[in-house]
C-alpha cells in the first residue's frame, strides 16, 4: 500500500474517533448538572424569557434528538453558539486555537532542540558525568508539576528579576498598531518571544524530560544491536555509527513519545494559561466548564480531540518512513 | 551482552527481542523475590524505595491521624491542617526569613497560609490525597490497559481496531479536560478523580501490554503453545501477561508519580479535594496570589510533589535497570 493511500487510510479511521470524541462530549456534558440557562439569565428570570432561550439553543428537545442534530452540524462544520459569549462557538475556537497552537508548537521546539541531544549524549557517555547531569535534569523535569515550574519562573524571572512578564501572550502576527509600545511587526515579534518565553520553558520542560528519557533508552538499546555490533566489526568509526545506524532506529520510540505527549501537552496547556494568564484553549474550556456551556465545552473538546487526532497521524506516517519493516497495513 | 547475575541462561525470553526459554525460568524471574532482590542490590531502585516508602508511611500516618484520631496527633504535636487559628498569623515566611507580614517564627518552621494555617502540617498532611489517588488511580488504569491490551493484541483483526479506536479516543481528550468535564458531570470529589485520573491510565497500560503481547505473540514458545490446544485466554494470562511483568510494574511505578501530577493539576485549578481539606495542589493555587509578597508559600507543596514523584521516578527507573536481563548491573 503506497504511503498517501495509508495517509488516507488513517484519516478515514480517525472518523470513528472523531465521532466517538463528540459522543462522550455530549453526554459528559449533557451529565452536568445545573441549568445554562438560569446562569445566563440570573436566578429569577420570567418563564417566558427562559422558554425562549430553551427553544433558540434548542434545549427544549429530547436528548437523542439534540445529539443527532449535533452529530449532523459538526460535520457540516458548524459547532453551534456560545451561550456564554453568545457568539458561535466556531468563532470563539478560532480566536483561540492559534494562542494554544503558538504556546505547543513552542514548548515542543524547546522540548525537542534540547532533548535529542541530551539524550544522545547520555546514551553515549553512559554513566559518565555528562550522563549523570543529563539523567538528574531530565529526572527533575519529569517530576515537577509543569504549573508550579511556571510559579517558580515567574517569582524568579518575572518578580526578582524583573526580565520578562508574568503575564500575557503577544501573537507574533498581531498589528503593531495593536500592540502597546510596538512600532513595527519586527517589534511585535520581539515582544511575543518575550511573552513567550517562560510559558513555553514551563510547558516544555516535561516534554523535554520526557523526550530526553526515551531518547537516552532507545539509544542505549539500539547501541546495543546486533547491526551495530556488525558494523564495529566491519570497522566503522563510531561516531558513524551513532549518526547513521544506532540514531535512525532509536528514533522510533522518540516518536511515539512525542505523538502520546501531545495528548499530555495539549491538557499541560490548560495549567500553563491559567498560570500565565493567556486566554487560549485552554481558558475557553475552563471558562465553558465553569459557566456549563454545553456548546462551547463540547466544540472545544472536539477541537483539542481534533488536534492530537492529527499529531497521532503524522506520528504513525513518520513511524513508517522511519522504519522500513513497517508495512502500511499489508496483510 | 553480558547476562544478569540471577540468571543461567541469556535466552530468556523476558528481553523481548529474544526468543526460546521456557515457562519455569519466565516465573523464576518475574517473582516478587526476585524483584526484591534485584531492588536492593540496585542503588538507584534502593533510594526511589526509600523516598517511596517514606512518603507511604506519612501518608498513612496522615491517613490514620485525620480518619481515626480527628486531627489529635497533629494538634498535639503541630497545629490542625483544616483548622483556622485563633490568632492569625497570616503569610508569616519560613522561619530565619522576613517578609512584610512579619519575621518567621519557630513555631510555624515552614510559615503560615493565607488563613494562618500552619504550611509544614498542611504539606505534610497533603500527603494523604496525593498517595491514595496516585496508587488508585494507577491501580484502575492498570487493571483496564491490561485487559483492554491483552485481548487486543493477541486477536488483532477487527477486535485490535475497535479496542484501539475506543481507547484512542479516550486518549484523544487531553486528559486534564476529560476528568474535570468528568468530575462536573459526575460530582466534584475525590472519588470521580481517581476515577477520571484512572481511566486516563487505561490507554497507557493498553499501549504498552499490547505492544508486548504483539511482540511476544509470534515467539516460538507461543507458536507451540498455539498448536498444542492451549486454550486462548490460558496462553494471554499464563505466558503473555507474567512474561509483561517487568515492563509492566516499571509503567506502573511511574504512573503512581504522573498521577499524584495529574491529582495536583486538578487541586490547582479548583477540581481536586476542596479545601480546607490539605492538598498540595490547592495549596498552591492559594498562594498564586500572594506570589509577590510571600513567594515562599509557593514554594514548599511544589518540593513536596517533586519529591514524591522523583521517588517514584527513580524507583521506577531502578526496576527497569534491575529487571532487564539486557542490562549488566
Amino acid at each position: 500500500m503506497s504511503l498517501l493511500r495509508y495517509t488516507l487510510r488513517r484519516f478515514a479511521q480517525a472518523i470513528p474517533v472523531l465521532i466517538g470524541i463528540v459522543t462522550i462530549t455530549f453526554f459528559l456534558a449533557n451529565q452536568i448538572p445545573g441549568d445554562p440557562v438560569e446562569i445566563m439569565l440570573g436566578p429569577t428570570p420570567g418563564q417566558e424569557q427562559v422558554e425562549a432561550i430553551r427553544a433558540q439553543y434548542g434545549l427544549d428537545r429530547p436528548l437523542y434528538q439534540r445529539y443527532l442534530s449535533y452529530l449532523t452540524s459538526v460535520a457540516t462544520g458548524d459547532l453551534g453558539l456560545s451561550i456564554y459569549y453568545d457568539r458561535p462557538v466556531l468563532e470563539m475556537i478560532m480566536l483561540r486555537l492559534p494562542v494554544t497552537l503558538l504556546l505547543m508548537l513552542s514548548a515542543f521546539a524547546f522540548a525537542i532542540v534540547t532533548a535529542i541531544p541530551l539524550g544522545v549524549i547520555s546514551a553515549k557517555r553512559r554513566n559518565e558525568p555528562a550522563d549523570h547531569i543529563s539523567r538528574i535534569i531530565s529526572l527533575i523535569g519529569v517530576s515537577t508539576p509543569s504549573f508550579w515550574i511556571g510559579l517558580v519562573l515567574i517569582i524568579v524571572f518575572a518578580f526578582y528579576l524583573g526580565w520578562f512578564p508574568a503575564r500575557g501572550l503577544v501573537l507574533p502576527w498581531a498589528d503593531p498598531t495593536d500592540v502597546r509600545g510596538a512600532a513595527t511587526q519586527i517589534e511585535v515579534i520581539r515582544q511575543s518571544a518575550h511573552h513567550l518565553f517562560l510559558p513555553m520553558i514551563g510547558l516544555g520542560t516535561l516534554q523535554m524530560a520526557q523526550i530526553t528519557r526515551i531518547e537516552r533508552s532507545s539509544m542505549v538499546d539500539s547501541l546495543q544491536g546486533e547491526y551495530v555490533k556488525l558494523a564495529r566489526a566491519y570497522g566503522v568509526p563510531e561516531s558513524t555509527i551513532v549518526r547513521k545506524h544506532a540514531f535512525q532506529v532509536a528514533q522510533l520510540p522518540v516518536i511515539t513519545i512525542i505523538g502520546l505527549g501531545l495528548s499530555t501537552a495539549l491538557g499541560g496547556a490548560v495549567l500553563t494559561e491559567t498560570v500565565f494568564g493567556i486566554q487560549g484553549m485552554g481558558r475557553l474550556i475552563i471558562t465553558a466548564i465553569q459557566n456549563q456551556d454545553y456548546q462551547l465545552i463540547m466544540g472545544t473538546t472536539l477541537v483539542f480531540g481534533f488536534v492530537y487526532v492529527i499529531g497521532v497521524i503524522i506520528t504513525d506516517i513518520m513511524y513508517g518512513y522511519l522504519d522500513p519493516r513497517v508495512t502500511y497495513g499489508d496483510e | 551482552m553480558s547476562t544478569n547475575s540471577a540468571t543461567s541462561d541469556d535466552d530468556t525470553p523476558n528481553g523481548g527481542d529474544e526468543s526460546g526459554g521456557g515457562p519455569d525460568e519466565v516465573e523464576a524471574r518475574v517473582g516478587l523475590r526476585y524483584t526484591l532482590k534485584q531492588v536492593r542490590q540496585d542503588t538507584t531502585a534502593r533510594v526511589g524505595s526509600y523516598i517511596v516508602g517514606f512518603m507511604t508511611l506519612v501518608a498513612i500516618f496522615a491517613a490514620f491521624d485525620y480518619y481515626v484520631l480527628n486531627y489529635a496527633i497533629a494538634e498535639a504535636v503541630l497545629y490542625n491542617p483544616e483548622a483556622d487559628p485563633e490568632q492569625v498569623r497570616r503569610l508569616l515566611p519560613p522561619v530565619g526569613m522576613e517578609n512584610q507580614f512579619g519575621e518567621g517564627v519557630i513555631e510555624h518552621p515552614l510559615g503560615t497560609d493565607h488563613r494562618g494555617r500552619d504550611l509544614l502540617s498542611r504539606t505534610i498532611y497533603g500527603t494523604r490525597i496525593a498517595m491514595t489517588v496516585g496508587f488508585l488511580a494507577t491501580a484502575i488504569g492498570l487493571g483496564g490497559g491490561t485487559v483492554i491490551g491483552a485481548v487486543s493484541g493477541y486477536y488483532g483483526g477487527w477486535i485490535d481496531d475497535v479496542l484501539q479506536r475506543v481507547t484512542e479516543t479516550i486518549y484523544a481528550i487531553p486528559f486534564l479536560v476529560l476528568v474535570i468535564a468528568f468530575m462536573t458531570a459526575f460530582g466534584r470529589n475525590l472519588t470521580f478523580a481517581m476515577i477520571g485520573v484512572g481511566i486516563t491510565a487505561v490507554p497507557v497500560f493498553n499501549r504498552l501490554i499490547r505492544s508486548r503481547v504483539v511482540s511476544i505473540r509470534e515467539e516460538d514458545y507461543i507458536e507451540a503453545a498455539r498448536a498444542a490446544g492451549v486454550k486462548d485466554r490460558n496462553i494471554i494470562f499464563q505466558h503473555i501477561i507474567p512474561n509483561s511483568f517487568a515492563p509492566v510494574l516499571v509503567q506502573a511505578t511511574l504512573q503512581v508519580g504522573v498521577s499524584i501530577l495529574i491529582v495536583a493539576g486538578l487541586s490547582f485549578l479548583g477540581f481536586g479535594a476542596q479545601p480546607p481539606t490539605p492538598s498540595w495542589g490547592q495549596m498552591l493555587s492559594a498562594s498564586r496570589a500572594y506570589m509577590l509578597p510571600a513567594p515562599t508559600f509557593s514554594i514548599f507543596p511544589g518540593i513536596a510533589i517533586l519529591i514524591t514523584v522523583i521517588g517514584f521516578n527513580i524507583l521506577g527507573d531502578g526496576l527497569q535497570d534491575a529487571l532487564d536481563p539486557r542490562i549488566n548491573n
